[in-house]
């Protein structure tokens, strides 16, 4: 099912918004104009990624820096220092539609 | 995680600290190759991609100066070799990168 998230005028070109789908908690990313839906909480103690930073296609957990790639959702670093009792697992992505001004995702 | 991913977004970061100081990527690919996939290792141990070639020690502020790219603290030493120690990165106009030699630190103040 698509659900409308966001207006694509909300959320600029290395920009991060926060939505929330059907008690999902998702966090849309824009790169390059492209947008991408992630789950919004970190794979590794679970931070949420809302107050994180997005640099190209890296998006970086603001509580230790582990990072990952918005287009896939692919963990690319661990935390920092690292942390081998909490292995930092790929992310959930979503589907994102955009149609006219409008983001939709399918959850 | 995988190491080609990561290799990938080390290039992306790199690139852009590298460039406004004026140096590159190696032509030398295979060298590039094989320098990010150490880093990749030192970042999965230390949580920092280190210079693969320079010692780690003890001293936090020192390792901190060998953190990859790094030029800034290397600054005059890199610029007369038109390369970093590993040869990872070379100045723009570098083409050859065979043709570039390593200059001890102590033969530069010498000189």
């Amino acid at each position: 099912m698509l659900v409308e998230v966001a207006k694509v005028t909300e959320i600029v070109p290395g920009g991060i918004k926060d939505a929330a789908v059907n008690g999902k908690k998702i966090v849309l990313c824009n790169f390059n104009n492209a947008f991408y839906a992630l789950e919004r909480k970190c794979s590794h103690r679970g931070a949420s990624f809302d107050t994180g930073t997005l640099d190209g296609y890296i998006l970086t957990c603001p509580l230790h820096f582990a990072q990952f790639d918005v287009r896939t959702g692919e963990a690319l670093s661990g935390p920092v220092p690292p942390d081998a009792k909490h292995p930092t697992a790929d992310l959930a992505t979503y589907p994102v539609t955009v149609e006219g001004e409008s983001i939709f995702i399918s959850v | 995680m995988k190491s080609e991913s990561r290799k990938q977004a080390l290039r992306y970061f790199f690139q852009r600290v590298v460039d406004p100081l004026g140096y590159k990527f190696s032509p030398d690919s295979e060298l590039v190759e094989f320098c990010l996939e150490q880093e990749v290792l030192l970042e999965r141990r230390y949580g920092v991609p280190f210079c693969p070639c320079k010692r780690i020690t003890e001293s936090r502020s020192d390792n901190m100066k060998i953190v990859c790219p790094c030029i800034p603290f290397n600054r005059e030493h890199f610029d007369a070799m038109k390369r970093c120690w590993c040869g990872l990165f070379v100045r723009k106009e570098v083409t050859d990168p065979d043709s570039l030699m390593q200059v001890p630190a102590s033969a530069l103040k010498k000189g």
